[in-house]
């Protein structure tokens, strides 16, 4: 049987404004409270911002800076380069921001930082939408799914970040999610004692934005790494992959079916999808087996 | 102008935890107890999920104390049981049963091994109570009764005591000396067994009223049923009741070397797997097809391998003597789906008649408990003793229960009655009883397998329960199920659910967003924050065996 | 160093040197034509030893002062430096800093903003950003810039505000001229270490940038506002300390032979040098005429130029840039600035040298003779060349 045994620092606080059953939240437990007190962390405007608390009160224990929604690398790097200065190495450094600050109005500043390999944690919150603002698409919303400004499907695929900052060579990449909480700590932990830029996309899913209900969030993460869409792995250096939880196989169906943002797929997206699941599946597999030295 | 609310517009300094989000939400989770499909199944109302978990921590002593809360006899029914449990186990439909009845089993016999005493008895108090007949469902309620501290007197017709658990299941099924073990830890905590001792209706019960406060009749069902076509005074015609008992007090009846049994339960095959030992050619014939017959699969697995031809869905319809012993005549047959219930009504099949020839016929086609000379007495019908749902009979302070009562004739149901029965009569005398099962019964739903978060279970098989090879048994009475070892037994309490039965895992802990759900280490529990639980359910969601759920909270 | 040393230096470089005994800490800074000499300069005396900060090269102006703002918060001296595109580019985050009451001190080489493209002198890059709660001074000279970069700083971190220390390209940013450099034990004594009251540190447990509400916004500007009301007075006695240490004041304006004068020229930067010259050759002619040079732009120093233009006729003000629908940026300040005041001369605004146009102190010449001729400026600003 499958238990957890996960030391917790106390530094998220309860009282947050997170929805009810909100993956994210849970996601910014685990990575905070496994960091612990001696951190500072980088927030841009997102859900993040929002569960980081109103003026004056915080939900977490640790110094928060709240950034514009495309300066979080940037502000992360002042941030450690100034604490360094100071002589205070030892202090971690994160930003903490979604999908939409990542993939999109982010990612210059990320790239940037990856090719200076900042000594930083970058966390991409995931949730495939610009969901703080009414849910409308970003480059990683899935193909086909309903977004506000994407109400027939969105028409292109969903952008691979965590390999674009492989490609970096940057010494720690991974995907994490919190169906899957003692990899998520795992790595976050890893990341801790890595010097350099880190990068861990973790899938929270959103409730009112995917349409699934208050209590599905975990269950729906794990959907997506054994149905293959969103394999956790982890890259080190930029060529040395190693699979934590992978595709079982499962058909996309039983992911897709029980989300909203979803239901007016047709067979043949579905088909397509399945497809295109399974090719990258196949594709990944070779290339973590040509880029795995051991 | 009043003073501005003077809150900093820069550099916070406050925590959110000042935010009662706990307004939030409609439904508020509570942990629960909740009954498992297993316990809901067993006869005597095991705690399975707590004596698993037991073993599963390797706390063996611990586990067996569990078991004999309310069973006495966990090595015999570890060997016999029909293990309903298995039937209703949630995992069945998930990857396969978990293999309960072996566990108890293993449990039972380390129990023997390290010689564990039965629990001290409550002081003893001024309630005699005399059982008649030292038969499972006997034992059970002198077990039970003497526990409470009452003064308990078994008397027993036969030599030995154990009922068809001693007279009846062949030794292979059950070795005498596991029975006689566990038997003896019920006379070490005071109960006394008087052998030889029969009791006669009604005249001696009359007198057992004087002497005692209650009586518990358990007589069992001890008169076989018989073909009428046969005649038992015939050297050739025996009952398997008789038969058995005899093997079973180490002496052989002369039958010849051509054996047909009737019947189709356990009784049969034991008959016949009985006679097979003795080397004989063993035929078996019975009314119900094989799917159907109420035999055990197992048994009738290791029956066919022993060699025993099966001749399903058929009656004999006459007989006559030939050169070398009989031949009976036979015919197929279905049966009247529209027959009263219990009832077998055969229909036989046109032309299909055949021809079986054998040198003895036993049969064993059920029992009856022996109310000759009782009717008169105590309410009778139907082929038994009539009680109420109180175990109660038509005269006062007598009680019944076991295979005399009943015709679900299971050693289970035998044991569960006579604890049922105990405790009825601790009440009627005035002495009230607390539950012993911490789930009331019936008024908690049991948990479905619905409410099982398989996620935290990964697939493994069930662990394989293994028999002698047929060359090793066939000429023996050697016990045909090869002992699970500790290994098998720890990965197999691995696979149990534990539904409804908190494990204390902290998945709810953990998969909480709010933290609304904290450990109380005081009262080494869960609490969840009234001020900041939002009523999500991911905790009852992530609860991998159904302990909480959410409750709809009107304000 | 312990003597000042007299070096020949750009404008540019002298930006660099003053950086380097302010001893910021971190430098986020891109590169733009004509800025980057100054970061050229500071990455060599970093690798000489001579200047111990460490300079990041972020992929952007915007990333640089994302940078600066969260270095600054978290407790150490921050510079950096830009212009034109990058100086718009930075445009939210100068806000941003603003109002995170980070005291960056920026140096901005003014140059044409496209489209159309162009890289001459042209003060409407930093005049755009007058509303984005920095500190702005203009400067005339390689000497000033240096100066003035480490006066910014002890301005800045006395009022937590940030401050752009602003000359033009080539005409100030690239002539070589003899610059004194002061020592760094002089620095020292009038440049304090930077020790903010708040700092983004696990040590301190305080966070920065929560969604605030209506009435704490409204208090906030408020006391933006009142921190750049004091800016005024601290300059002035940040420079009177300078002066005392180095023989070298500025003013937050200079008057410069005013008294009597029947016209001032108003005007910022570069221009004011040439106007100088027209200002000596005029007087040597017999018209009193005078200069006002404007430092301080940023608050703009109202009182201190109401005492300086009351009951001087006429004042022309010569703008090096253009803001559209408006005219003149000064032109337009000084109306405001002067609005009401008794005796308050006439103003006539000239868009002088927009987009980088010459101007000579003979062309200055004509548009002081113009406005002497006419006897009602007009109202908006006029087109010379």
């Amino acid at each position: 049987m499958r238990t957890y045994e996960i030391e917790e620092y106390k530094v998220f606080n309860s009282g947050h404004q997170a929805c009810p059953g909100c993956g994210e939240a849970l996601a910014i437990r685990f990575i905070v409270n496994t960091l612990g007190p001696n951190t500072v962390g980088v927030v841009p405007p997102s859900c993040i911002a929002i569960i980081s608390g109103p003026q004056p009160y915080s939900s977490m224990r640790i110094p928060i800076y709240q950034t514009t929604l495309e300066a979080s690398a940037a502000s992360a790097a002042g941030i450690k380069r100034a604490l360094s200065a100071r002589g205070k190495e030892d202090v971690t450094v994160i930003a903490m921001a979604g999908d939409g600050g990542t993939y999109d109005i982010g990612f210059q500043a990320l790239s940037s930082a990856a090719e200076r390999n900042e000594d930083i944690i970058y966390f991409c919150l995931d949730n495939e939408g610009y969901m703080n603002t009414g849910a409308q698409k970003s480059s990683s919303t899935p193909h086909y799914a309903y977004t506000s400004s994407t109400p027939g499907g969105k028409p292109t695929r969903k952008k691979n970040l965590t390999e674009i900052m492989a490609a970096h060579q940057i010494p720690y990449v991974a995907t994490a999610t919190v169906g899957f909480p003692d990899d998520l700590v795992n790595k976050v932990q890893k990341a801790k004692q890595i010097k350099g830029t880190k990068v861990i996309t973790v899938l929270t899913p959103c409730l009112d934005g995917w349409g699934i209900a208050d209590n599905a969030a975990v269950k729906i993460s794990r959907l997506a790494v054994q149905t293959g869409i969103f394999p956790l792995y982890e890259v080190e250096n930029g060529d040395r992959y190693t699979i934590n939880h992978g595709s079982q196989g499962l058909p996309v169906t039983a992911y897709l079916s029980q989300q909203r943002r979803y239901r007016h797929l047709t067979q043949e997206q579905i088909d397509h999808i399945q497809a295109d699941v399974d090719y990258q599946w196949q594709l990944f597999l070779r290339k973590s087996k040509v880029n795995s030295f051991g | 102008m009043s003073q501005i609310n003077q809150i900093p517009t820069i550099w916070t300094t406050g925590w959110t935890e000042i935010f009662n989000t706990g307004t939030w939400r409609s439904a508020f989770p509570e942990y629960q107890l909740r009954p498992s499909p297993c316990h809901n199944a067993c006869p005597i109302e095991g705690e399975i999920p707590v004596w698993i978990q037991q073993l599963k921590n390797k706390d063996f002593y611990d586990s067996w104390l569990t078991l004999v809360k309310n069973n006495p006899f966990p090595a015999v029914t570890g060997r016999v049981c029909h293990h309903p449990c298995q039937s209703a186990c949630n995992r069945n439909h998930y990857d396969d049963t978990v293999a309960v009845n072996a566990m108890e089993q293993f449990i039972g016999d380390m129990a023997l091994v390290e010689n564990w005493s039965l629990p001290a008895p409550l002081p003893e108090i001024n309630l005699k109570i005399a059982v008649v007949g030292a038969g499972p469902a006997g034992l059970s309620a002198a077990f039970h009764l003497r526990q409470a501290g009452c003064q308990v007197t078994v008397l027993e017709a036969q030599a030995e005591p154990g009922g068809t658990l001693r007279y009846g299941i062949p030794s292979y099924r059950l070795p005498k000396d596991v029975l006689a073990q566990e038997i003896n830890r019920l006379i070490e905590t005071g109960v006394k067994i008087v052998t030889n001792s029969p009791v006669a209706f009604p005249g001696d019960l009359a007198l057992l009223k004087q002497t005692y406060d209650v009586i518990y009749l358990a007589v069992g069902a001890q008169k076989p049923k018989k073909l009428p076509l046969l005649d038992y005074t015939a050297s050739w015609v025996l009952d398997g009741l008789s038969y058995l008992k005899q093997i079973n007090c180490q002496q052989a009846p002369v039958i010849g070397n051509r054996v047909l049994v009737v019947g189709g339960g356990s009784a049969a095959m034991d008959v016949a797997r009985t006679a097979r030992r003795f080397g004989k050619e063993v035929a078996l014939i019975a009314l119900e097809n094989r799917g159907i017959l109420p035999a055990h699969p197992a048994e009738i697995k290791e029956a066919l391998e022993e060699g025993i031809k099966l001749y399903d869905g058929a009656m004999i319809t006459a007989f006559r003597e030939i050169e070398r012993g009989l031949a009976f005549t036979c015919v197929e047959v279905t049966l009247d789906p529209n027959a009263p219930v219990g009832v077998l009504r055969p229909l036989p099949i046109e032309g299909s008649d055949f021809t079986i020839e054998a040198d003895t016929i036993i049969t064993a086609i059920g029992q009856n408990p022996d109310l000759s000379n009782l009717d008169n007495f105590i309410k009778t019908g139907n082929s038994l003793i009539i009680v109420d749902e109180n175990n109660a009979t038509s005269q006062p302070f007598i009680f019944a229960g076991g295979d005399a009562t009943s015709q679900e004739r299971f050693v289970s149901f035998a044991i569960g009655m006579g604890k049922k029965a105990a405790s009825i009569i601790l009440n009627s005398l005035g002495r009230k009883q607390e539950c012993q099962s911490e789930i009331q019964h019936g008024k908690i739903p049991e948990v479905s397998y619905s409410s099982i978060n398989t996620f935290y279970f990964p697939s493994m098989p069930k662990l394989q329960e293994v028999v002698l090879g047929v060359e090793d048994r066939i000429e023996n009475f050697k016990e045909t199920k090869i002992k699970i070892n500790v290994e098998q037994a720890l990965l197999e309490a691995n696979r149990c659910f534990s539904c409804g039965h908190c494990l204390k895992c902290d998945n709810c802990f953990y998969f909480c967003p709010d933290m609304a759900v904290t450990k109380n280490l005081a009262k080494e529990d869960y609490e969840i924050l009234e001020q900041y639980c939002k009523g999500c359910g991911l905790c009852v969601e992530e609860c991998p065996r159904g302990v909480l759920a959410l409750k709809e909270e009107i304000r | 160093m312990s003597n000042p040393t007299k070096m020949l230096l750009t404008g540019n470089h002298a930006v660099s040197y003053g950086v380097m005994l302010a001893r910021p800490k971190v430098i986020p800074v891109y590169p733009i034509t004509p800025q980057t000499p100054i970061l050229e300069k500071l990455s060599e005396l970093q690798v000489l030893g001579e200047l111990d900060a460490d300079i990041m090269t972020p992929e952007s102006e915007h990333s640089a002062m994302a940078a600066c703002i969260t270095a600054s918060l978290s407790g150490v001296r921050v510079f950096t430096a830009s212009a034109s595109q990058g100086l718009m580019l930075m445009h939210e985050m100068l806000h941003y800093a603003s109002g995170a009451r980070a005291p960056i001190v920026m140096a901005n080489v003014n140059r044409t903003i496209g489209s159309p493209w162009g890289f001459w002198p042209d003060q409407t890059d930093s005049l755009a950003q007058r509303d984005t709660g920095w500190i702005q001074y203009y400067t005339e000279s390689s000497q000033e810039s240096l100066d003035t970069v480490i006066q910014a700083f002890k301005t800045a971190e006395q009022v937590s505000l940030p401050a752009m220390v602003i000359h033009e390209a080539f005409y100030v940013s690239h002539s070589l001229e003899p610059v004194e450099i002061p020592s760094q034990a002089l620095v020292d004594q009038y440049l304090p270490p930077f020790q903010p009251e708040h700092m983004l540190d696990p040590s301190r447990g305080e966070s920065w940038g929560n969604v605030v509400n209506q009435d704490m916004y409204y208090r906030h500007r408020q006391g933006l506002g009142e921190a750049m009301d004091k800016v005024p007075e601290a300059s002035i006695l940040a420079d009177r300390e300078w002066q005392t240490l180095t023989g070298r004041g500025y003013g937050i304006i200079e008057e410069y032979r005013c008294e009597g004068a029947e016209l001032v020229i108003v005007t910022m930067g570069s221009m004011a040098g040439t106007a100088r010259e027209t200002v000596d050759n005029m007087r040597k002619s017999g018209l009193s005429i005078g200069l006002v040079k404007v430092k301080l732009f940023r608050p703009f120093p109202v009182e201190t130029l109401r005492l300086a233009l009351v009951g001087i006729p006429k004042a022309i003000v010569l703008d090096r840039n253009f803001s559209p629908g408006v005219g003149g940026i000064l032109h337009q300040e000084l109306k405001a600035a002067l609005y009401g005041m008794a005796a308050a001369p006439e103003i006539y605004g000239y868009l002088a040298g927009v987009g980088g146009l010459n101007v000579s102190p003979a062309k200055i010449e004509e548009f002081v003779c113009m406005a002497l001729k006419e006897e009602k400026p007009s109202i908006n600003s006029i087109w010379v060349r």
